[in-house]
């Protein structure tokens, strides 16, 4: 923050001064209709690319504990799971691989520097109003640098309050549930002072995680309980929304603590498992949107964040008997967003974004990203067209740091309403992006290199997009087909001392790829919601023609793969069912049947009712997940849990 | 960079993708001096899959056998029905028997080479053993622990550790005394750089050894030891500083140091080969003196994409180079001969191959099969397994196969190296013998099966001689009454019905009771025997109390006391059978002189989710002398 922002700021300066206040309504209404949709619908017809947002509604239809719940009914993407609430969850958009996807927080990015990944079990879906997913670039000319430059994008929109007139809103609940598991949270969200409203909530998770898996190991098979599952969780935030004049300011301040084990692979006749982790996670972030005169909207968003993890094995056979490792990352990170309404069709926008990054006794990295779109929409046409260009520097503690990037990318969608009364959209769209190595690409001990590129991902899309709506009953469906390949792609390889494995730019993968999803509504006396996905991924390993991988499926990545889910809500009774399915997909890059790994399905069911009382309402939910009790695992020695079940009590006051 | 214009039309030909292509099955190559070799493939980390495959010189191809419908070279597996577990990572050959060290799953396994079947699984959790030496009766094995256990050969067992370095990686013994190499390897950038030196006879640590850092693999010609570091890190040229060190074993000093990158090396027969990386070279070095002989073994400009493991065969002058590929493909083995040209390759081998041992011991399968044909089990008369989880597998239905082509399968079986399912209760196998076995004093006969402690699933065992000389077996036949013939519930009769799918469970009823045997995941053919003509299958036969429970968690079936096939142990006790344990349907004595025919029949009733039915297995008859 101290070093990297000066320029920053003064760019910001000058735009805001040079600036009329004034705020026509046109453009709030605008900006406001963006939140609308994601609240409203699921896919986004005149979206450039494949849009996909799953609300409060859905996610408690599919029983979401976590966002990654949510995610997995989503077309186009692969989630892979260690298992239970603790095993790390990521996903994987469009065959690129899981560290193309940017994972934000309200629309501001998320990092982690040092391995890239961002867990989606970490999210408690109870906090959380909608998940956005956005395969391709986004519609939004509000988007930040950083986000315009990723392939993927999931957003996670907090709750925001909605007091209705009322002065205050609260919320408790309970969660009961197999293997040990209890959350409780509270929520209030109150009015200050006319024009802003301030939510708070703190969240509690406990689980044993000590569910029964199957060892298959021939005459040596046997039931086994997890062991080193365990997860207790500790989240709170609190967020301001304010009305200052002719801007919306929304700060929040988070905290999360946990301390969880980390379940080991299934290993036969060894079932020790001793591997511990605790993080404790602070951050405050703040985004001011502001009309400046009726042309300019100006947003502009702060954060500092730091995270502490510790690792911790005491069960090493090393000189110490224990590995225990300290990270300390923090981050700051200063964006703003100026969008420009050129004339009535035509607007511009121009974007920066500073990042700083530094994992303590390791690097600090800086980036600047900056991005500038034009976009024409009509009644029929929505054209977009963008420029992203990113700069790294990076700062060493230790030897040479990695050389600095300076890359352009240019990102071309449109989506032309071809039938307006069906309300049927045909769109396409270019996309070339690029992922940085992380930290422990970079330097991690014997591993790490510091000559590595970033890997660079295309993706071109094209689909229909149909939405329509008949009394009660609403549709929306899309259909996109896309062809993705990414280069350079930053693996753990053998050296020329094959006893060495190193971080290194190898390979090709092309994917071609087709997802479909559909959502249906009814509203009225009694209402209804279906949502189904269906995707095929044919993720071809292009490394080196003739080697013993050539034309092999990427790992973890099903050829075929589906979900859906459904819910009725009826006055005495509401239910909900959902299922996930998965083709067979291979474990290695080597598609050998050493490697298969079967196809697997898992279903659930749940039931809810709400009571309305004088000044409350209470829902009482009972959720059965994995109803069948299928076994099976999604990272290869790592078993899902069986059948379980849960039991929610909330008051809403 | 291709056009996206024509992406829409792509996806709809994506159908048209090319599909991977898997390696090709290893050719058959001509070998011969030993009956075949041993090769141990140690998988990948943490995934479950070492492997062991025996290639036979006189068929010149590995062993395989059909896993879930995939071909598998892993003859551990074929032979126990469970697989070695994690990071297989060292294997000798000591007298008749072989010892595997599986590192992340703390394992020792003590397998009989001639077949590959485990004789003891030495568990030792977390310690992760990792080399083996042997010497006068005992087996030691270091472990990154930091510790050498000795394992007593005839027990089977650990009767005592040593302390040594941190996280020892290569043992051998020489003049008396144990060298062991401390890698210090699991503290990365701090490796340990001492040889522990360990007296044979007080079995303690007698004294240290300074060596390059991080030393690893350790070799002996019996005098000399060598041993190879792989020294530190070197963040410039990113790889290590390795070297080749030689220890007088008389003065336990190091006597000689060599420069040049090195990783793996075999000795045998008085010389060295040595690989390194870099310049993908073999050296070979004559240990006595320490001269580099040749500093260039292979001729013929063969690349090795990433060697693994090396063996040398001093008779022959071959040697063998496994080479691990791109650690995720299955790696092959390469065998160069004396003039270092490449004989052949066998592609394919398995994952990871790390070691080679070369059995003499026995005789080949096929041979083996010759002998043992002439031997007990000469004619498979009837083989009518109930419906289970191996049946249809073991021994395998291939489309056409009927009641006396299953037959002669398992007779090839029980005399080769395969296995024999009876299902279910009631599944029955009548074996004619090449010879009468007489009644003797003690034991006359054991039968083989796949049982571990914990996993018994006992079979009644019917005994009929020939009285009437027609080499059929239409004679009286005689139960061999085990320990639970009180308990036990004679002529229950049990009927088995044809599912609808191959994928469901096959339901059954007795008099009293019905079920299923449950159709699992880890089966995946029909359970019901597909050459059978009829919807249903009715069996008669005596019903032993169910041994099945649910003990902490796991599924175990205890053994009964003596008396049954497939019940306890191969070569224990409860594997052996005498004759003079006949009786007549009345309980009375048979007292039979001697017999001619073996009915086994799966004798109990039971079945989990987890390992599915109660199901004997059978591997081989042996008569005892």
């Amino acid at each position: 923050m101290r070093t990297c922002c000066p320029a920053l700021i003064a760019i910001l300066c000058i735009h805001v001064n040079a600036q009329e206040l004034s705020l026509p309504d046109s453009i709030r209404t605008e900006d406001l209709r963006e939140v609308r949709i994601s609240a409203d619908r699921t896919y986004g017809a005149d979206a450039l690319s494949t849009e996909q947002v799953s609300d409060a509604g859905l996610m408690n239809a599919t029983g979401a504990l976590q966002v990654s719940d949510a995610v997995k009914y989503f077309s186009g993407i692969t989630v892979k799971d260690y298992g239970g609430i603790g095993g790390l969850k990521t996903v994987s958009v469009r065959g690129l691989g899981a560290s193309h996807t940017a994972v934000a927080l309200d629309g501001v990015m998320i990092t982690d520097s040092q391995t890239g990944q961002i867990d989606l079990g970490r999210f408690s879906a109870g906090r959380t109003g909608s998940v956005r997913l956005v395969s391709g670039p986004d519609n939004d000319m509000l988007q930040s640098a950083a986000m315009a430059a990723q392939a993927a994008t999931v957003n996670i929109s907090l709750h925001k309050p909605e007091l209705d007139g009322q002065r205050m809103k609260s919320r408790a609940q309970l969660k009961a549930g197999s293997f040990h598991t209890v959350s409780a949270q509270a929520q209030t969200d109150f009015l200050v002072c006319g024009s802003s409203a301030v939510s708070t909530n703190v969240e509690w998770l406990q689980t044993g995680g000590d569910y029964p898996y199957i060892q298959n190991n021939g005459s040596s098979s046997g039931i086994m309980k997890r062991k080193n599952s365990d997860v207790r969780r500790l989240s709170a935030d609190a967020a301001l929304f304010s009305g200052i004049g002719q801007s919306d300011l929304n700060v929040r301040a988070c905290w999360y603590q946990s301390e969880q084990g980390l379940p080991a692979n299934i290993l036969y006749n060894e079932n020790a498992a001793s591997e511990r982790l605790w993080n404790r996670d602070a951050f405050i972030q703040a985004t001011l949107r502001s009309a400046l005169g009726s042309r300019l909207t100006l947003q502009t968003v702060a954060k500092y964040g730091m995270s502490r993890t510790r690792y911790l094995d005491r069960d090493v056979n090393n000189s110490s008997g224990s590995t225990d490792n300290r990270y300390l990352e923090r981050e700051c990170h200063v964006s703003a967003v100026l969008l420009y309404r050129i004339a009535g069709r035509l607007s511009a926008s121009a974007a920066v974004d500073g990042r700083r990054s530094e994992l303590q006794g390791v690097s600090s990295r800086y980036i600047l990203n900056s991005s500038a779109a034009l976009k024409y929409a009509s009644e029929s046409l929505v054209l977009t067209a963008r420029l992203n260009h990113i700069a790294t520097r990076e700062h060493a503690l230790d030897g040479l740091p990695a050389a600095p990037l300076s890359h352009l990318s240019p990102v071309f969608a449109a989506n032309w309403t071809v039938w307006p009364a069906a309300g049927l959209h045909v769109r396409a769209s270019y996309q070339n992006t690029l992922r940085l190595p992380t930290f422990n690409d970079l330097y991690f001990e014997q591993v790490g290199r510091r000559d590595l590129r970033p890997e660079r991902a295309q993706v071109a899309s094209a689909g229909l997009a149909v939405e329509h709506a008949f009394r009660h009953l609403s549709l929306s469906m899309h259909a996109d087909a896309y062809d993705s390949r990414v280069r350079d792609r930053i693996l753990a390889v053998p050296g020329s001392n094959t006893a060495v494995w190193m971080m290194k730019n190898v390979g090709l993968v092309t994917t071609h790829g087709f997802e479909t999803g559909l959502e249906l509504a009814c509203s009225g006396p009694v209402r209804y919601g279906t949502m189904m996905s269906y995707t095929y991924q044919r993720a071809m390993d292009k490394s080196r023609e003739g080697g013993t991988t050539w034309n092999h499926q990427m790992p973890y990545t099903p050829r075929h793969s589906a979900a859906g889910t459904a819910f009725l809500e009826t006055r005495p009774l509401c239910a909900g069912v959902n299922v996930i399915y998965s083709g067979k997909y291979f474990c290695n890059a080597y598609n050998g049947p050493e490697y298969a790994m079967p196809s697997y399905y898992e279903l659930g069911f749940s039931l809810w009712r709400d009571l309305k009382l004088e000044s409350a309402t209470v829902r009482l939910k009972a959720e059965c997940m994995n109803l069948t009790d299928s076994r099976y695992e999604v990272v290869r020695n790592y078993p899902m849990p069986g059948r379980q079940i849960r039991l929610t009590a909330s008051v809403d006051l | 960079m291709r056009k996206y214009g024509i992406i829409p039309l792509l996806i709809l030909l994506s159908g048209c993708d090319p599909e991977p292509v898997l390696l090709p099955d290893p050719a058959p190559v001509q070998e011969s001096g030993h009956s075949g070799m041993l090769i141990l493939c140690e998988g990948l980390f943490n995934q479950n899959n070492s492997t062991m495959s025996w290639f036979d010189f006189s068929t010149g191809r590995p062993e395989s056998w059909s896993r879930n419908g995939a071909t598998s070279y892993d003859c551990f597996e074929k032979a126990n029905g469970r697989r070695l577990g994690d990071t297989a990572c060292g294997m000798i050959l000591y007298g008749s028997r072989l010892y595997i060290a599986v590192s992340e799953s703390g394992t020792v396994e003590i397998v009989d080479p001639a077949d590959c079947r485990s004789l003891t699984q030495i568990s030792m959790p977390g310690a992760q053993p990792r080399a083996l030496a042997a010497y006068g009766g005992s087996v030691y094995v270091c472990c990154f622990d930091g510790t050498v256990a000795r394992i007593d050969t005839l027990e089977m067992k650990v009767t005592g550790t040593a302390s040594v370095g941190r996280n020892p990686d290569g043992i051998c013994a020489a003049g008396g005394k144990l060298y062991v190499s401390n890698s210090g390897g699991l503290d990365f950038s701090r490796p340990d750089s001492t040889v522990s030196v360990i007296s044979l006879d007080t079995f303690t640590e007698t004294a240290r050894i300074a060596v390059h850092p991080n030393p690893g693999r350790i070799c002996t010609d019996g005098t000399g030891v060598y041993v190879i570091s792989r020294g530190l890190f070197d963040y410039s040229s990113n790889s290590y500083d390795s070297r080749l060190q030689r220890i007088d074993t008389g003065t336990d000093r190091i006597v000689e140091t060599y420069d040049f990158p090195v990783l793996n090396m075999d000795i045998d027969g008085g010389r060295a080969w040595l690989y390194g990386y870099g310049d993908g070279r073999i050296r070979v070095l004559e240990t006595a003196t320490g001269l580099i002989l040749d500093d260039c073994f292979i001729k013929d400009g063969t690349q090795v994409e990433c060697p693994y493991g090396i063996k040398a065969d001093a008779a022959s002058g071959k040697v063998y180079i496994c080479d691990a590929a791109d650690y995720v493909t299955p790696g092959s083995v390469l065998c160069f001969n004396a003039d270092g040209r490449l004989e052949y390759r066998l592609q394919g081998i398995g994952i990871n191959p790390n070691s080679i041992v070369f059995h003499d011991g026995g005789v080949s399968a096929q041979e083996r099969r010759g002998s043992t044909q002439e031997g007990l089990a000469d004619r498979v008369f009837e083989y009518r397994p109930a419906p289970g989880q191996f049946v249809n597998t073991m021994p395998l239905f291939e489309e056409g196969d009927n009641d006396s082509t299953m037959a002669a399968k398992c007779l090839a079986a029980l005399n080769g190296n395969g296995m024999v399912t009876l299902g279910g209760y009631g599944g029955y196998i009548t074996i004619g013998l090449g010879h009468a076995i007489a009644n003797r004093e003690g034991f006359d006969f054991e039968i083989d099966g796949n049982a571990l402690k914990g996993s018994a699933e006992p079979a009644v065992v019917w005994v009929s001689a020939d009285v009437n000389g027609n080499a059929l077996p239409d004679d009286c036949w005689y139960q061999i009454a085990g320990s639970e013939y009180a308990r036990s519930a004679q002529d229950c009769s049990i009927s088995y019905f044809r599912p609808q799918s191959d994928d469901a469970s096959v339901p059954w009823a007795t008099a009293d009771s019905s079920g299923m045997i449950p159709h699992n995941s880890f089966h995946a053919q029909a359970y019901y025997p597909k050459w059978y003509d009829s919807e249903s299958v009715t069996f008669t036969g005596t019903l032993l109390p169910c041994n099945m429970a649910l003990e902490n968690g796991s599924w175990v079936m205890q053994a009964y006391e003596w008396g049954y096939a497939d019940n306890l142990p191969n070569g224990s006790d409860g594997s052996r059978f005498d004759i003079d344990w006949a009786v007549r349907d009345d309980g009375t004595a048979a007292g039979l002189d001697s017999i001619n025919f073996i009915r086994i029949q799966s004798a109990v009733i039971g079945s989990n989710a987890v390992t599915g039915e109660i199901s004997a297995e059978l591997t081989r008859i042996l008569e005892l002398e």
